[in-house]
């Protein structure tokens, strides 16, 4: 049953580890901890209520119609979404069925030409593609790594700031880039690292280099410059959801933690960091599926001939030789074997989170 | 659990049926389209009221139906046209278009038409041609044959583009040189390479900075598409081959070769590798965006280029605009040496393979065809290249004139043409080339010897008047001395889609342009081990098999052409 809800597990503060923890460590002349603990830790996703209060009972109790009649007007609610989600999910799986075909367009589903597997040998028989794989999975997960651990940096200092107007301020300015087009953003950095562009006199005046680098030049940088640019523009907007979760803390722990003589520091690493830690696991998981998903734009508008080997992410690819090139069958086969990649990589990643605990998505 | 897995799957099978369902009725309401298109017989007048065709051009722009020349054009056929173009120069819109089996009314696809007749998008254009198309057979003639598609289905499906009876009277996609430097060193004779890398040298030597900035000998824009403009296509010119795409052809028995696999190549990247050594190459040349390098070129530092003369349009025109006309270029007959012969007034005949189509579930097919015809008539051929009369030419002594300030804005307004329609329904239309003229014996293009030499700028006059020449042209071999090509040029074939040549040119063509990208800035004590790396990387692709299939559909096409198909 739970692997099919999709609902993350309402995390109390009694089940919170770090709570038991402090309140072993906390002496017992302070006042204990009152009524607050109803209070969940973390921003929980996808939660409806109805699952966390639900009342135990077993299968067959109560009547099927019963049940619907109990609960007429959430199943009214949800609705809409349960018909949007077979829409525009389910329903278009069934177009998975070129890939298995020579499609052609405007020809009746009947009299299509069936082909098998033939699409996805072709796929695998290509040195191409392999190469866009590992582009794409090189630069999902260096900006994995580095856009979650930048975001959660930044929140670490947001949130240990005192001044609170600068505090909201940065914060803002922050998620700016978030909102500039990709189209922007890559014209910004091919001017900055141009030759005679402010990196490379910066570099120069202070010594560093004596000769210009042509980061756009360099192909074994490109993977690099693309994360830089990812970070400088996801990490304001990553953190605010770590920055809400962080603000979900209760004030006591760290009241607690100060009477026991814990600096800044020990504060972050003991309370903040692993009360965040359900929402760091949940973020992670999420993005571990969609690492193969990384888009194509950053690619197609940092990239250039000279780094076009290390560009060529398998989204450009199936751009150029599916549909650019009337394949649509072939295409379709590119996209099911993604599809299938992030089935296996989200839940090599829920098992995981699973084994060492909690804050997994199902 | 089973019971809810089991109303999933329940409502996915519904989901398909009624999915399926959609589909096929889809279909049937395709085929009723096709149905009613004969609902006029024979000639049809103009509508009472203008009927609004759409048309989508791979190389149109922002534009609207509505300038003086486009009214004109309403009147006479009764057709307003809605104007689509792609954005961002996609290469999926056509293969969207056939997915969605959306079309609009008349199509200009390029090298996509191929996808529409398979897709059976576009109609045979045969019947309505021998029927009503007067003004087409008198435009095409003997050409007309050179618009049918396939060895394997002959038919005419498109019209257009090209003009019929082309003599240039300018070159374009040469390298070109700022005519400052041919003045500052005394009009040296530039043919070869050597010559070239000399003159920019020397220039460089004795003006290292322009405005303040440092000069940049010769720079190429290679971070897009447009490499095969600047970076591809020079080479090929300099090899004294004429273009044809990604192909070299021998014209006469249809032998086609993946252009990059020629020794004369090779010679040329190994020079552009020195030039970069030598730092007379900008080292931006691969990353620069197109903004940046027609900034560049704006800014006149930039002494040469190796470009086809519409991608520099708005340098040249900035570059007059601040009143350095001594820094816009000038196009050169440089080759690879004395032995090789420029190709740059090569007479292709009319090239055609690419032209406006008209879709199956167009409304009005007949009238869509009428207006295709008016716009071959002469009637409508000089509406659309001299504009109309007494607004924007005039008539002196029985010849056409354009006024004065009609042709400096045609010459350095680049909207003009746009605002005002004069020249804007030239291409992709039918058209008619530089060398016809009309019932009276005139020109009917407004580029003559005598206009081309009118619009050239005074300093372009003082140059060209030290060398004792015209013309630009007159400094390259002429058209009679080279050979005229029977297959037009290799880039108009429309090729099958997601056939092997598709497949394996796209995969070839990523290796090229990375591999020479990197070979031409390499070391130059590297250049070769890294040709030949990219040799066998070919070969790996499948190049051979390449040119044998291209190599047949050369022949096809010179077959088609001689006209023993019918």
């Amino acid at each position: 049953m739970k692997a099919f809800t999709y609902i993350i597990k309402v995390t109390k503060l009694e089940r919170n580890p770090v709570y038991k923890r402090e309140r072993e460590k906390m002496s017992d002349n302070l006042a204990p901890v009152s009524q607050q603990v109803g209070r969940p830790v973390a921003p929980t996703i996808g939660q409806t209520g109805k699952k966390g209060n639900k009342p135990q009972y077993s299968p067959g109790e109560k009547s099927f119609w019963k049940k619907v009649k109990n609960q007429k007007a959430l199943i009214f609610m949800s609705l809409p979404f349960v018909i949007w989600l077979i829409i525009f999910r389910y329903v278009p799986v069934f177009g998975w069925t070129m890939a298995f075909q020579d499609y052609k367009p405007q020809t009746p589903f009947f009299e299509q030409e069936w082909v098998g597997f033939k699409h996805f040998r072709d796929l695998f028989n290509e040195q191409t593609f392999y190469r866009a794989l590992e582009n794409t999975l090189g630069m999902g997960i260096l900006g994995l790594i580095f856009g979650t651990l930048a975001a959660i940096l930044f929140a670490l200092l947001l949130n240990e700031m005192r001044f609170n107007k600068f505090k909201k301020f940065t914060q803002t300015v922050s998620y700016l880039p978030h909102f500039v087009s990709w189209v922007i953003v890559a014209n910004i950095v091919i001017t900055m690292l141009s030759i005679s562009g402010p990196v490379n006199n910066l570099l120069m005046s202070i010594g560093i280099i004596d000769n210009p680098i042509n980061f756009m030049a360099r192909p074994n940088m490109f993977w690099g410059v693309v994360t830089a640019a990812e970070v400088w523009k996801s990490t304001g907007w990553n953190a605010i959801i770590y920055f809400a979760a962080m603000a979900g803390i209760d004030p006591q722990l760290y009241e607690a933690a100060k009477v026991d003589g814990a600096s800044r520091w020990r504060q972050m690493w003991h309370i903040t960091l692993p009360s965040i830690r359900p929402v760091i696991i949940v973020l992670l998981i999420l993005n571990i599926g969609n690492l193969i998903n990384i888009g194509f734009e950053k690619q197609m508008l940092l990239g250039n001939n000279i780094v076009s080997e290390r560009a060529l992410v398998i989204d450009l690819y199936a751009l150029n030789y599916g549909i650019g090139m009337f394949r649509y069958s072939f295409g379709t086969a590119i996209g099911i074997f993604k599809s299938v990649i992030s089935v296996v990589l989200i839940l090599i990643a829920n098992t995981f989170a699973r084994k060492i605990g909690e804050g997994r998505v199902f | 659990m089973k019971k809810r897995l089991l109303v999933l799957w329940l409502l996915l099978v519904a989901g398909l049926l009624v999915f399926t369902a959609c589909g096929s009725d889809d279909g049937t309401v395709d085929s009723d389209n096709g149905g009613d298109s004969d609902t006029t017989e024979g000639q049809t007048e103009k509508p009472d009221e203008p009927v609004t065709l759409t048309f989508y051009s791979e190389d149109g722009s922002e534009k609207t139906f509505d300038d003086p020349v486009a009214q004109k054009i309403t009147e006479a056929t009764g057709v307003i046209l809605e104007m689509d173009y792609p954005v961002g120069g996609s290469d999926e819109t056509i293969p969207l278009m056939i997915g969605s089996g959306d079309y609009p009314d008349l199509i200009f696809a390029k090298g996509d038409l191929g996808m529409l007749i398979d897709a059976g998008g576009v109609i045979k254009l045969d019947d309505l041609i021998e029927e009503r198309g007067d003004n087409l057979k008198a435009m095409y003639g003997d050409q007309l044959d050179r618009l049918r598609n396939s060895i394997d289905d002959p038919s005419i499906y498109q019209v257009g583009t090209y003009g019929v009876h082309d003599q240039p009277l300018e070159t374009s996609g040469t390298f070109q040189i700022q005519l400052d430097v041919l003045r500052e060193l005394g009009y040296p004779e530039i043919t070869t390479l050597e010559e070239f890398e000399d003159a920019l040298t020397q220039y460089v030597e004795k003006y290292p900075e322009i405005n303040g900035e440092k000069t940049l000998p010769l720079s190429l824009l290679g971070s897009d598409w447009r490499w095969l403009i600047t970076v591809g296509n020079p080479a090929g010119f300099a090899g004294g081959f004429p273009d044809d795409g990604q192909w070299s052809v021998d014209t006469n028995t249809g032998e086609t070769v993946y252009k990059f696999l020629e020794p004369e190549y090779r010679e040329y990247f190994k020079w552009l590798n020195g030039m970069n050594a030598k730092g007379l190459l900008d080292p931006e040349s691969f990353t620069h965006t197109y903004d940046t390098y027609i900034s560049k070129l704006s800014s006149g530092r930039v002494l040469s280029v190796a470009d086809q003369d519409w991608n520099i349009t708005d340098a040249r025109y900035a570059l007059i605009d601040a009143g350095m006309e001594e820094r816009t270029f000038a196009p050169l007959p440089v080759t690879l040496g004395e032995e090789y012969v420029h190709q740059g007034l090569k007479d292709y005949g009319f090239a055609g393979g690419w032209g406006i189509a008209i879709s199956s579930t167009c409304e009005y097919p007949e009238l869509a065809f009428d207006f295709l015809d008016w716009m071959a008539s002469e009637e409508a051929q000089i509406l659309i290249n001299w504009g109309i009369e007494g607004e924007h030419y005039e008539i002196v002594d029985g010849e056409r004139v354009l006024f004065e300030e009609v042709r400096n804005s045609l010459n350095t307004d680049a909207d003009y043409s746009k605002e005002s329609g004069v020249g804007y329904y030239i291409y992709p239309f039918p058209n008619w080339g530089t060398a016809a003229v009309d019932s009276n014996g005139q020109s009917i293009t407004v580029n003559t010897r005598e206009q081309v030499i009118e619009n050239q700028l005074d300093v372009e006059k003082e140059v060209l008047d030290e060398y004792g020449m015209e013309l630009w042209i007159d400094w390259f071999p002429q058209q009679d001395e080279l050979e005229q090509s029977n297959h037009g040029a290799a880039y108009n074939f429309s090729i099958p889609a997601g056939s092997d040549i598709q497949v394996i040119q796209q995969r070839a063509d990523d290796i090229t342009e990375t591999r020479i990208t990197q070979a031409v800035l390499a070391d130059p004590s590297e250049f070769d081990d890294l040709w030949d790396a990219m040799l066998v990387e070919l070969e790996e692709a499948g190049v051979d098999k390449l040119n044998e299939e291209m190599t047949g559909l050369t022949q096809d096409i010179l077959k088609l052409w001689s006209g023993e198909v019918e």
